[in-house]
């Protein structure tokens, strides 16, 4: 799908950073981790990113200030801000300063996952980006499905979570995970399992009828997992 | 009931008494007064018929319509009575002196008779007098009165209203007007210490939830993460999968409370202060579409009567927030097949859902962190910031039930 994409990870809560650039690693990326705004643009003068994750509450500034040299540098850049502020303000002014997307901790691996895809595509746009696996191909930015070349009518909500079942495949994504993606992170709002469940349920269906595998499995009652092998 | 009134009504009734009780001891005075007065008069002319009698011989010639003589066997001692005349069909009141005279050898009695009528209406108009002066003696006193507590405490009432408006979680200061009586000096001073020290511990207190609330989330960022790489571990059994599912469930539920919590202190932080004017309509819509899924699900029947052109004054995101909770909470407390039904006009919102009824008192929806045993995705926190957000632009929520779940903002 891409051929390895670099990301540059700047955050100085270690553990974090440790789980984050595994994530990334074995979701097929190459993860630098610094934890300083110092480092960052010691190793940027040298190396170049298509994405990077920049924490805003670092110990020698609040990293804003890197979005517009790393932009200015190289606008195909990607810069997601990951912070634990989610004020309003810091969102608006890191958009502003140019970032892509902003990530508020704590946050799920598997989501962080899609944004950076989905940044990824988003920035490399020329070429008709289609995910092909098995007999499934996926058209993101037209949000279509063929089955064995043959178009499948799917809901936004289905499309989505097909996507992101994709995105992460082969990875646990927890119901806790489903529902919190699906209903977009609004205030005292989770879809509940039972939603996630029936979603999942119509999904399926929609495949097998279509004639695809099955490549939705259930784990355990924790989750689900989108095998390709 | 006011100062005012309350002083001008204690000084109505003691004046009133008073004055009731010094009339009628005065009624009584003058009464004495008068009528020791007639009697010297009545005295003087028995000392005139006596000394008139010692110049003319026949007593019979000193008779008249005053004075009255008749022969007496016996000598008796000099008496006042009173006495009443029916003259021309109208009672008079006379004093009457009675006493015994010599005259020619023979006793005679002889009553001189002094009309009271003159003294009675001299006591009655001195009463009324009286009465006239004191009454507006004390009316004048009365306004004087008012007139002054009133501008002395006007000071005092603007400070009260001032106070009644003072709200800690607005801007605005407490700014109370500066006055010449001490006392209330005194008091607007204790006041606005007092107000002052309420707002550093409310902003005090705010900034520190705030700062715990951030502070709360990267360590929730590191379970959360910590959990992830649990679960994408291949060598987990089902029961520890089932635990690292639970602690990820857990983790994410802690982190929206948190979330919560930091955007209502957020709102009271005056945050989000940019506004436009925004279709109501357009707003429900989009959000029903939002939950289209879960209306489908839930098979719940959708009734809509809104005014199109009904537009409200409203910082985006909170317009989100707010109908995005509304409609959220219409359908996540409905039941299978319920009837959802949207009404707006001009001034009014009101929404209805079928659903259990709650338990407990109607207000208590709006608290935060109420929630009904039924739902347990919910974390208690949507409708308490809806309300924030109605207190925020002065929008009037209520909540009912009938039948149905009554929700109805005024604009």
């Amino acid at each position: 799908m891409h051929n390895k994409n670099k990301i540059l990870l700047v955050e100085d809560e270690a553990e974090l950073a440790a789980s984050v650039s595994k994530y990334l690693d074995e979701s097929g990326y190459v993860c630098t981790h610094v934890d300083s705004l110092k480092s960052a643009r010691e190793i940027l003068k040298n190396k170049s990113f298509n994405t990077i994750l920049l924490d805003l509450g670092l110990p020698d500034g609040d990293g804003l200030s890197l979005i517009k040299e790393v932009k200015e540098k190289d606008y195909t850049t990607g810069v997601i801000i990951i912070s634990a502020k989610d004020a309003l303000s810091n969102k608006v002014n890191g958009l502003d300063l140019g970032a892509d997307d902003y990530l508020t901790k704590p946050f799920f691996m598997p989501e962080l996952n899609a944004r950076i895809n989905s940044l990824i595509r988003r920035l490399n746009f020329e070429g008709n980006n289609e995910i092909v696996i098995g007999s499934l191909k996926v058209i993101p930015e037209q949000m279509q499905l063929l089955v064995n070349d043959k178009n499948v009518d799917l809901t936004n909500t289905e499309f989505n979570l097909l996507l992101y079942f994709i995105t992460n495949k082969n990875r646990v994504l927890s119901k806790t995970n489903l529902a919190d993606y699906m209903s977009s992170n609004y205030h005292d709002y989770s879809f509940s399992d039972d939603l996630v469940y029936t979603h999942i349920k119509n999904l399926k269906k929609k495949l097998e009828k279509a004639g695809s595998e099955d490549y939705i499995k259930n784990v355990y009652g924790v989750g689900y997992k989108f095998i390709d092998s | 009931m006011r100062l005012t009134t309350k002083t001008g009504l204690s000084f109505i009734s003691a004046s009133a008494i008073f004055f009731f009780l010094g009339s009628i001891l005065m009624y009584f005075s003058v009464r004495i007064i008068l009528a020791e007065d007639l009697k010297d008069r009545l005295l003087d002319m028995q000392s005139n018929f006596i000394s008139n009698l010692s110049l003319i011989d026949d007593i019979e010639l000193l008779k008249n319509n005053k004075v009255f003589i008749t022969a007496q066997e016996k000598y008796s001692h000099t008496s006042f009575t009173d006495t009443v005349l029916i003259k021309s069909g109208s009672y008079n009141l006379f004093r009457k002196i009675s006493f015994s005279q010599y005259s020619q050898n023979k006793i005679y009695r002889i009553e001189i008779l002094q009309s009271q009528s003159q003294t009675d209406l001299l006591i009655w108009r001195i009463v009324i007098l009286n009465v006239g002066l004191a009454m507006l003696f004390f009316l004048i006193s009365f306004f004087v009165n008012h007139l002054t507590v009133k501008r002395t405490l006007k000071v005092f009432y603007s400070t009260i209203s001032r106070l009644e408006n003072f709200d800690v979680s607005k801007a605005e200061s407490l700014d109370l007007e500066n006055a010449e009586i001490d006392e209330i000096m005194k008091l607007n001073d204790v006041f606005k210490q007092m107000s002052s020290k309420i707002r550093t511990d409310f902003d005090e207190q705010k900034e520190y939830t705030e700062n715990v609330s951030h502070e709360l989330q990267t360590p929730l960022a590191i379970i959360s993460s910590k959990a992830e790489e649990l679960l994408q571990s291949n060598h987990l059994n089902e029961f520890e999968m089932k635990q690292v599912g639970i602690i990820m469930n857990t983790t994410n539920r802690l982190a929206k409370i948190n979330q919560s919590l930091i955007f209502l202190t957020k709102i009271d932080n005056r945050f989000y202060t940019d506004e436009e004017d925004l279709n109501i309509s357009e707003l429900l819509n989009e959000k029903l579409s939002f939950f289209k899924d879960l209306i489908d699900e839930k098979r719940i029947i959708v009734t809509l009567n809104m005014d199109n052109e009904t537009d409200i004054r409203i910082n985006k995101y909170l317009a989100d927030t707010l109908f995005l909770n509304l409609i959220k909470n219409s359908i996540m407390h409905n039941i299978e097949g319920g009837i959802l039904e949207i009404n707006l006009n001009k001034d009014t919102l009101i929404i209805k859902n079928n659903g259990a009824p709650i338990k407990g008192d109607s207000h208590d929806v709006f608290k935060r962190f109420f929630r009904t045993e039924v739902n347990k995705e919910s974390l208690g926190i949507g409708l308490s910031i809806v309300k924030r957000i109605c207190d925020l632009y002065n929008l009037k929520i209520t909540y009912g039930y009938k039948v149905l779940h009554i929700f109805k903002i005024k604009f």
